[in-house]
């Protein structure tokens, strides 16, 4: 009887919520079902992938990264079209403190792509110690990002997300904006091995999201912390600091480059092809700021 | 018709490799316990692994084909009981399959013997570090039976050696760990965590073991089912209720509670409840075309209650 009681006061709840809801969010809503019902990858019967990710998950929690994307980041996407199907590696800048930059990129995959795709990012190793986030993060698709978790899901015809500037970029000042920083190597020795294209990204917009104005690398590993930025709002105004500013997102996609090689090259070799890499990236930001006229609009 | 000699044989995946096995063998088997009512066919004879009466079964028996699966798996029996039946009955065993002519051996290892770590790989191979001990002390003696049969494998090349690292076992006769943790009332599980867990029945285990010694296997192998799902959704299909505990409470609560004899896992395996072991088993498929028949909606129901 107490059960019924229970169930009877959920579905009230849930009718209130969705008459409360005004119509505009109820279609954003529905939209991401659509989307995430076509995506290509392989769900069983209990509506897992193999890595435990869920796109009933995704279809519960996804809205506000929506909401974020269509309005309050406002997100622009230049080019999409040319994405590859089946596997593929995209590589992006990374700024902003806080990856939002991965968060919508990985929403215009699944908004804008056709079929639309789950950008699957490679996570730090501490993360699967982390309570709830670590179950969070695998139902939306991340994982931990060693070499063997990468080549499986690249021969898995997996799309999957690369900020080779990793900590450097998104934790770098607000002088150096739109300033490549160095980029690792490995992701260009996983390309090669599984022969998957590389798709150059980048994303502008998010390097004005919260201007860092340094960087406290020792004050970080005394908290454990990859790193202690300090920035306009953080850590003055405590929590409410860490809220990015409104800006709006573009984000560029280049022509998939698809690179000739072993993975067992000699450095020279492959950093050389990581250059190549990174001037694309270097090059698609340039045309963004070049077409862009105001940061926030 | 060639003879098979089955170690644990009364155990719940001894006995229905036996009656699969009678189709291609003559079956004989040893067990520490006896095995009421067991097929006429079949020699059972009750032994410890690691005495003379023993090496007296495979002298008389003469089998050319030697299963092992005869381990304590449960920690019931204390931990040096269990480490010696499990590690110096192999190496008993070992050294009778040389003096005695057999000329096939199957090992029944687990996949258990990774260790569930958090840098885990998804779908290790078997050339993956076997570091359970690490974490999981209470089943070294597995990762040495392991260690030891794969040694074994490499020294003696003339005998068709085959290690066997199969997924969790589930299903209405084998007594697995997994399977005594998803019978329980109320499931014990650390809370916020929900690692992918694989799963294969015991009939397709028991195939699996067939064909390796049809296609007289030589090698480690992981033996993987259908798929694999989350715990939390595994002990929902199998019936059961999830009983989230916050780490630093179940902890030492389990370490209390073994040490005290009131529960049978060992504060080792919580890691296992925390981290994913998932492997590949792709090298067994190419070797046999194994495919399994049951599906993992099927394996859940083998153990509703």
């Amino acid at each position: 009887m107490a059960a019924h009681g229970k169930s009877g006061l959920k579905e009230v709840l849930a009718d209130l919520a969705g008459a409360l809801t005004p119509l505009s969010v109820r279609g954003l809503q529905q939209e991401c079902e659509e989307r995430l019902r076509k995506v290509p990858n392989a769900i069983n019967e209990f509506g897992f992938d193999g890595y435990g990710m869920s796109p009933e998950w995704l279809r519960r929690v996804a809205l506000p990264g929506i909401l974020l994307y269509r309005w309050y980041f406002r997100v622009e996407t230049f080019d999409i079209e040319r994405l590859p199907h089946g596997r593929m590696l995209l590589i992006a800048n990374h700024a902003g403190q806080l990856p939002f930059d991965g968060v919508m990129l990985a929403a215009s995959l699944l908004l804008e792509a056709e079929p639309p795709r789950i950008a699957r990012a490679m996570g730090e190793y501490w993360i699967p110690r982390l309570p709830w986030v670590s179950v969070a993060l695998a139902r939306a698709g991340t994982l931990v990002g060693t070499p063997e978790n990468c080549v499986h899901m690249l021969e898995n015809g997996e799309c999957v997300m690369v900020f080779p500037e990793g900590v450097r970029g998104i934790n770098k000042p607000f002088p150096q904006r739109y300033q490549l920083q160095h980029f690792g190597t490995g992701f260009m020795r996983l390309a090669l091995q599984t022969r998957a294209p590389i798709v150059p990204v980048a994303i502008i917009g998010s390097e004005e999201q919260q201007p860092g104005l340094v960087n406290l690398k020792g004050v970080g590993r005394l908290l454990g912390m990859p790193a202690f930025p300090i920035t306009l709002g953080f850590p003055w105004l405590g929590p409410l600091g860490i809220l990015p500013l409104p800006v709006k997102y573009r984000i560029y996609f280049g022509a998939p480059l698809h690179f000739e090689g072993e993975a067992s090259d000699e450095d020279a070799v492959i950093e050389e092809k990581v250059e190549q890499v990174k001037r694309a990236v270097a090059d698609l930001i340039e045309r963004g700021l070049r077409e862009r006229e105001r940061v926030f609009t | 018709m060639e003879k098979v000699l089955i170690t644990g044989i009364a155990g719940g995946q001894g006995r229905l490799l036996a009656r699969r096995l009678l189709e291609n063998f003559e079956v004989c088997g040893v067990d520490r316990v006896a095995w009421e009512g067991h097929p006429r066919e079949v020699a059972v004879h009750a032994v410890d692994l690691r005495k003379k009466r023993f090496e007296d079964v495979i002298r008389t028996e003469q089998p050319t084909v030697v299963v092992h699966m005869g381990f304590i798996r449960h920690f019931r029996a204390g931990a040096s009981m269990r480490h010696d039946v499990n590690v110096r009955g192999t190496k008993q065993l070992l050294d009778h399959c040389v003096n005695h002519g057999v000329q096939s051996l199957v090992v029944l290892s687990s996949s258990y013997v990774y260790g569930a770590f958090p840098e885990n790989p998804y779908y290790m191979d078997e050339d993956s570090p076997l570091s359970a001990s690490r974490s999981y002390p209470e089943i070294r003696d597995l990762v040495e039976v392991d260690t030891l049969a794969s040694a074994f494998l490499w020294r003696y090349p003339h005998i068709r050696t085959c290690v066997l690292r199969p997924a969790n076992v589930l299903g209405y006769y084998v007594h697995s760990m997994i399977g005594q943790y998803l019978r329980e009332p109320r499931v014990p599980t650390v809370m916020g965590f929900d690692p992918m867990m694989q799963f294969i029945h015991e009939e397709d285990l028991s195939e699996a073991i067939a064909l390796a010694l049809e296609h007289g296997l030589q090698g480690v192998f992981n033996v993987t089912g259908p798929g694999e799902v989350p715990l939390h959704t595994a002990i929902r299909e199998t019936g059961g209720r999830a009983l989230p505990m916050p780490e630093p409470i179940m902890r030492p609560l389990f370490d209390r509670l073994f040490r005290w004899g009131l529960i049978s896992y060992p504060p080792g395996a919580i890691d296992y409840l925390k981290y994913p072991i998932t492997v590949a088993g792709d090298r067994f498929v190419e070797a046999t075309n194994f495919r399994p028949l049951f599906s993992l909606e099927e394996i859940f129901q083998s153990l509703r209650r």
